[in-house]
């Protein structure tokens, strides 16, 4: 499974892609993590991602992003504040197989 | 308290968010985040002609108009690179295309001056419209040209090739007719009336840039910044979209009085908040993150210790999303109160003139005392500003963070 970040300087994001792949690595899922900054967003999500997460800190940017991702046919979904922290990653990957299930 | 957040919610949120995301200031925000490597590294060259070491100045002077030539060449044309890239980013938003925009941009810019005939070397364009003081008109200029570049799309005023001509081709012409009426536009406005839209334009802005300067124009942007982060908003990139061309022309007049050896004239631009106010992240919270890594909660001991790192380098979602401090009612006073207490000490330093006013930009993901020390042209006093900043935001947060404590280790009790 391919998982794209998003927020503002594709910083912070940095930090949950590790706490992602680290709960991934504990329950022994494949998985390809990677973050962006919003600038970057139209252009990357365009890589063949099966989802778009969007940082809390950028939700108001929302419905840029999903206009973007739509072109690329790729579902959008806001990543939830308690999971956006470095031990956040079980919350996030329950949070994606909620919505890709 | 919950009265609060349903206000930030329900006015304050929306309005900024609405703000910072209309067409035109996103435009403006991306183009000229676009130009930051530049005025980073060629402000950097102003370090390396005025080294903060007496010797090593010394050293360097026979070369400083050489050393300077980097500097002069991209932080002293800013102006011109955010026109182009203003202009790009406005075009893609019209779904145009982003060459053509920057283009037409760059060029409705460029006709708003007027080159100086400079005996036996021609005619020459004077740089000093080109840099920050003329990101005002930049910005307008932009504008302009794009939008009489959509006007002209919408309508189908465009040149259509015949079917075959390559798109590359064809792409190529449909600028054509917006160049034929953006380019004799501004040259009838500039060059026939006379009219010097430099100098309207920078005089209509003055206010603004003088406000910026003020010990509310310093309060105002902190306490919004802060407001929006406790509701878990990006506060510095919206309140930024706003504020960043003005703090663009504050830094631009420090590091040009810097360059020629004068007086720094502005407290306000952006390293001004970058390493004197918002150190750890927004609302301070370098102080929070330490005291968190000594909790007695083991929950704020993680979180603390796993933020800490990314603290020292100012990233500071994890622990407003982590503790979270994000609608939290017991450390929303100190996160707020926090930063605009330190706004009001920094500014009174540098008003005061016990510190050098900041003029050269470096990276944001740098340490405070770091940053602050470069950001100053290398003043030791600067590094002691940003360390009793460090001091009073973690003495504030320290009760409140106690009765969060307090809160979690009870709630931990009561589950079994």
């Amino acid at each position: 499974m391919k998982i794209l970040l998003v927020c503002s300087g594709g910083m912070s994001t940095a930090i949950v892609v590790k706490a992602i792949e680290q709960q991934a690595a504990k329950t022994g899922r494949a998985l390809a993590v990677s973050s962006v900054g919003a600038g970057e967003f139209p252009a990357a999500v365009k890589g063949g991602w099966d989802i778009a997460l969007v940082a809390p800190q950028v939700r108001h940017r929302l419905a840029e992003f999903q206009a973007a991702a739509a072109e690329a046919g790729v579902p959008v979904a806001l990543i939830p504040p308690q999971g956006y922290s470095p031990l956040g990653g079980a919350v996030i990957l329950a949070e994606v197989d909620k919505l890709l299930n | 308290m919950e009265k609060i957040f349903a206000w930030l919610d329900r006015r304050l949120i929306p309005v900024m968010t609405r703000l910072s995301e209309q067409r035109h200031l996103r435009a403006v925000r991306d183009g000229i985040i676009a130009t930051i490597p530049l005025i980073i590294v060629g402000s950097f060259f102003l370090i390396i002609a005025f080294p903060p070491v007496p010797a090593l100045a010394a050293a360097v002077k026979p070369y400083t108009a050489q050393i300077l030539m980097p500097f002069r060449l991209t932080m002293g044309l800013m102006a011109l690179y955010a026109a182009h890239s203003i202009g790009y980013h406005l075009a893609r938003s019209y779904k145009l295309d982003g060459v053509a925009g920057g283009v037409l941009a760059l060029a409705a810019f460029l006709l708003t001056s007027l080159p100086v005939d400079i005996e036996g070397k021609g005619l020459a364009l004077p740089m000093e419209n080109l840099g920050g003081g003329g990101m005002f008109v930049a910005i307008l200029m932009a504008i302009v040209a794009v939008e009489i570049l959509r006007f002209a799309k919408e309508k189908k005023l465009t040149i259509r090739m015949p079917e075959g001509v390559p798109d590359s081709v064809a792409r190529s012409f449909e600028a054509l007719i917006p160049a034929g009426v953006i380019i004799p536009l501004v040259w009838a406005v500039r060059h026939l009336a006379g009219f010097d839209i430099q100098h309207a334009v920078t005089q209509l802005f003055a206010p603004l840039v003088t406000a910026g300067n003020t010990l509310a124009g310093v309060l105002a942007p902190i306490l919004l910044i802060s407001l929006l982060w406790s509701a878990g908003i990006h506060g510095d990139s919206v309140v930024g979209t706003v504020a960043r061309p003005m703090w663009l022309v504050l830094l631009d007049q420090n590091i040009a009085a810097a360059a020629a050896g004068q007086p720094i004239p502005n407290i306000a631009p952006e390293p001004f908040f970058q390493w004197f106010v918002f150190i750890g992240g927004s609302g301070a919270t370098l102080g929070l993150v330490c005291l968190m890594a000594l909790s007695q909660s083991p929950y704020l001991r993680g979180v603390g210790r796993a933020a800490f790192l990314p603290g020292v380098c100012n990233i500071n979602e994890p622990v407003i999303f982590g503790a979270p401090v994000m609608l939290n009612p017991l450390l929303f006073v100190p996160f707020v109160a926090g930063p605009a207490l330190m706004g009001v000490i920094t500014w009174f330093a540098m008003h005061l003139g016990l510190v050098t006013k900041p003029y050269i930009l470096v990276p944001w993901t740098l340490p405070a005392p770091i940053g602050a020390y470069l950001a100053t042209g290398g003043d030791w006093r600067a590094i002691v500003l940003a360390a009793v900043n460090i001091l009073i935001a973690t003495v504030l947060y320290y009760p409140f963070l106690k009765a969060y404590e307090r809160k979690l280790l009870k709630e931990q009790e009561d589950t079994p």
